[in-house]
């Protein structure tokens, strides 16, 4: 079989697909909020579902979800993620409910929880595609979280592109260095198990080599003032001024609420 | 060319001022170790002066330098005796973050160093921390005085090498700091890149009165843009002096694993007195001893050469295609190991769109030839490369490996006859040793004997002594050499190197280099991807110029530095030996101090020469 340059599903695309959920770079109604609101957004979406068990509203704060992850811009790589997981789970149920005697209505007891998982993962896709790095990080820290968790999230983003490199280089050397298996096997199992073994014990190295670099950037932190800002309240609210609630904002955050609230009545005349 | 910069900027006039840096009868020793590190320095750094810090490996410059911003002894704790003061603050009773606002420090693996998301992010988030409610002015001004504003909204992941060493650069100046240290920027900056770090470190010691000091093993760089230099040795400072004193030791120098550059050396070789420090003043210390000898009776420094010169006088830039229809001509004795046919191939971008990196590409490479692959950053070296590995496939046209088209075998496959070796070592160590990473490729294949492969191999790379050291613990130059072995171990038709002599001082470098040449024997054709014009010099038998996804030339080493239009173009600094001939108006133009020497007279000009190293021992 002749090899192709593959757009999609390629090693290539997921690296690009994380970036752009990562730095939020397709745009979308969100990112365009000021991020304490849109935080403040997420726990109205994700908060909500626990406080039901009527199919009805569920189904519409469902629906809600899948609003909002439309308006989000959530990339392709995500949303499949996404439903792999959901169909996978649904059908699983299904197939085991049906295997012990079960039928249709074990289903629809069984969407109460699918429902309100997928409802809750809706909403944190459109919220985190949403928030870039910056952004997220100013938002936390306004929030009160401690400072080393908010510069953690920061430079956990900043080190993603550069470790998702290295992962790729390292697998690739891997591929090229390990002798490829001779008799693939029953639908290649033997192929798969080795892909596996490779990207597992790929982190290996990167573990190591991450490890070595760090050391200079704990170093580079003492010089640029981190441990001296942690401490002092004043580089806090400079780096905070520019944060600004305009009206959108709060059309939003407000059109959210009402939704929600009333997605309870509407709910219980569905049910 | 670009060698006309003033050179010989005056020590600072020292009008009384106090000194920015004094240190008084320093000794450190790091907590476990049974030795001083830094042995009883004393040493008085001028306000705006420019200083080298100079030695060889663990001479503790970079020990030194981390004393005057309070790493050492407040992050570093250890035995601290003595004192250092910075502009009239005793370190030892201030803090890193106090000590840090007059102290910048850059350091050598600037990459991490950089710790937020986007650039103009990262350069305010010095003033944020320290509370500087003009911290919008003063990321601003720091990114003007280094002319990177319109990296202002990038992150920090898109940046290149050299802009990254910009952006760290511009983090440290936001804190308005006295004195900048930058550690060693040539080590993982290509030449051209380091050079243009090293003009922005002029500007700001000239203009801003910013006082510079540097970490350096490339005294090419000392000469030029240094006003004073510190020989440390063994812990202490052996000599501070200004430059061109310090360069007129230039045997004291290379004796402390510091080599001179060209302009010293030839110069001093007819024994020029001072020393020339930079290649205009080189050629014309050269220039009335070449007058005396035409040109025309000059000795060929090598046979290869008559053929090149031949083309040059050919004319104008080859095209694309002229030039493959060259490289076919004089070589075709030379069995094809691999060609690419109308090759073209891209990448989607973050935003989506597809920016194409190699264009239509036709190419042989022949059995015999040494290749190095030069261009400036995103031309396309290293797609060309993984092409020719088979990791990729090209979008449109053929990449044939020992007459395997690289679409029909996997990349796994195709390592039998191709074998690449990264940029960074530290990513070919997927083993806990050095002799398993050699191994795993011939063990992994069950070549038969495999083992003794492995043993010849080992000692091949000189190191049977750290074979069972993990590859991460072994200086720059054992890692190279441990890659070089993991390739040869591979037993490819083409051997496939991406810049093999970066981030290495240059006894390492000459280490390489030597190694390299020695791959003809097992190897069929080796390619090498390079900033390194002295390995282009001293190595290739052929050089492919990339330029916006062509091959812009295909020419011998001589032929591209004896054309200023290309290397210009191209972002390519010549060899300084090259440089110097070039501005001689030498024909063939030699490309190395040993060749250029060849062409000098070595009667009474050079017996008035001082007792020094000739040229050869200095090199």
């Amino acid at each position: 079989m002749a090899r192709k340059t593959h757009d999609v599903l390629s090693v290539d695309w997921i690296r690009l697909e994380l970036l752009r959920t990562a730095y939020s770079t397709r745009g979308g109604l969100f990112s365009r909020l000021d991020p304490r609101i849109v935080l403040a957004w997420y726990l109205v979406m994700a908060i909500a579902p626990w406080l039901t068990h009527d199919t009805g509203v569920l189904l519409v704060l469902f629906a809600l979800g899948v609003v909002s992850v439309v308006l989000a811009r959530v990339g392709p790589l995500v949303l499949g993620l996404f439903l792999i997981g959901l169909l996978g789970n649904v059908i699983g149920l299904f197939a085991a409910s049906f295997l012990f005697g079960g039928n249709l209505d074990t289903l629809v007891a069984l969407a109460e929880l699918n429902l309100k998982l997928g409802a809750v993962s809706m909403a944190s896709m459109a919220a985190f595609v949403s928030l870039d790095p910056e952004k997220l990080s100013d938002a936390l820290l306004w929030f009160r979280a401690p400072e080393l968790l908010a510069f953690g999230v920061s430079y956990g983003y900043r080190m993603l592109p550069i470790l998702v490199d290295e992962y790729v280089t390292v697998f690739e050397g891997q591929r090229l260095r390990h002798a490829p298996v001779e008799r693939p096997g029953l639908l290649g199992w033997r192929v798969v198990r080795q892909w596996c073994v490779l990207a597992v014990t790929a982190f290996y190295p990167i573990m190591l080599n991450t490890a070595k670099n760090v050391r200079t950037t704990v170093e580079a932190l003492e010089t640029r003032g981190f441990t001296y800002g942690a401490s002092n309240p004043a580089g806090r609210s400079l780096r905070l001024a520019y944060l600004r609630v305009s009206a959108t904002d709060l059309a939003v955050l407000a059109a959210t609420v009402v939704l929600v609230v009333a997605a309870f009545p509407l709910g219980g005349l569905l049910g | 060319m670009h060698t006309a910069a003033p050179t010989t900027a005056p020590i600072p006039e020292r009008t009384g001022a106090p000194p920015v840096i004094r240190v008084k009868d320093l000794s450190f020793r790091y907590p476990g170790t049974d030795r001083d590190t830094l042995r009883n320095v004393d040493l008085t750094i001028e306000r705006g002066d420019f200083v080298a810090v100079v030695g060889g490996n663990g001479s503790a410059k970079t020990t030194l330098c981390k004393t005057f911003n309070g790493l050492v002894p407040h992050y570093w704790n250890g035995d601290f005796a003595g004192g250092v003061h910075v502009g009239g603050v005793d370190t030892w009773d201030s803090t890193v973050a106090e000590l840090s606002r007059r102290v910048g420090y850059v350091y050598q693996d600037f990459q991490n160093q950089l710790v937020r998301p986007t650039v103009r992010d990262e350069v305010a988030f010095g003033p944020l921390n320290f509370g500087r409610a003009d911290h919008r002015e003063r990321t601003e001004e720091a990114l003007a005085q280094l002319g990177i504003s319109h990296l202002r909204d990038r992150f920090v992941w898109q940046l290149s090498g050299g802009q990254a060493h910009l952006v760290a650069l511009a983090a440290v100046l936001a804190l308005r700091p006295e004195v900048i240290v930058v550690d060693e920027p040539v080590a993982e900056l290509d030449p051209a890149r380091a050079r243009e770090i090293y003009l922005r470190l002029r500007e700001l010691n000239q203009r801003e009165g910013i006082t510079v000091i540097t970490i350096e093993h490339h005294a090419e760089f000392i000469a030029e843009f240094a006003r004073s230099v510190v020989l440390m040795a063994d812990g202490a400072p052996v000599w501070h002096l200004p430059v061109q004193e310090a360069m007129d030791r230039h045997a004291e120098l290379a004796a402390h694993g510091v080599p001179a550059p060209d302009a010293v050396a030839l110069s001093a070789a007819v024994g020029a007195r001072p020393v020339a420090l930079d290649v205009p003043s080189a050629a014309a210390a050269l220039r009335p001893l070449l007058r005396e000898r035409p040109t025309a009776g000059a000795p060929e420094p090598t046979g290869a050469s008559a053929t090149s010169t031949r083309a040059v006088e050919a004319g104008p830039v080859p095209t694309a295609a002229a030039a493959s229809a060259m490289a076919g001509a004089p070589e075709a004795a030379g069995e094809v190991v691999a060609s690419l046919r109308g090759v073209r191939h891209g990448y989607r971008s973050v935003t989506g769109e597809l920016s194409t990196v190699l264009d239509d590409l036709d190419l042989d490479l022949r059995a015999g030839e040494r290749v190095a692959l030069v261009g400036t950053n995103g031309a396309g070296k290293t797609t060309l490369m993984k092409l020719l590995t088979g990791l990729i496939v090209p979008r449109a046209g053929t990449v044939t490996v020992d007459g395997i088209d690289t679409r029909t075998r996997s990349a796994a496959r195709m390592a039998d006859h191709v074998s690449y070796l990264y940029q960074h070592p530290q990513q070919m160590f997927l083993k806990d040793t050095v002799r398993e990473d050699i191994a795993l490729f011939p063990r992994g294949r069950k070549v038969p004997d495999a083992e003794a492969i492995v043993d010849r191999i080992v000692r091949d790379v000189g190191l049977t002594a750290l074979a069972d050291r993990d590859g991460r613990s072994l200086s720059g130059g054992q890692q190279r050499r441990a890659t070089l072995g993991i390739g040869l171990a591979m037993r490819p038709s083409l051997l496939l190197l991406d810049e093999p002599t970066s981030s290495l001082d240059i006894r390492a470098r000459d280490d390489v280099t030597a190694m390299l040449a020695a791959l003809s024997e097992t190897v069929r054709c080796a390619v090498v991807a390079t900033h390194d014009m002295e390995l282009v010099a001293t190595w290739a038998s052929r050089v492919l110029v990339l330029d916006q996804g062509q091959v812009l030339a295909d020419v011998t080493p001589r032929e591209l530095f004896s054309r200023p239009e290309i290397t210009s173009r191209t972002r390519l600094v010549p060899p300084q030996a090259a440089r110097i001939a070039l501005e001689l108006g030498l024909d063939p133009l030699p490309l190395t101090a040993a060749e250029l020497r060849q062409r000098l007279p070595d009667g009474p000009a050079l017996s008035a020469a001082p007792v020094g190293p000739t040229v050869k021992e200095v090199r």
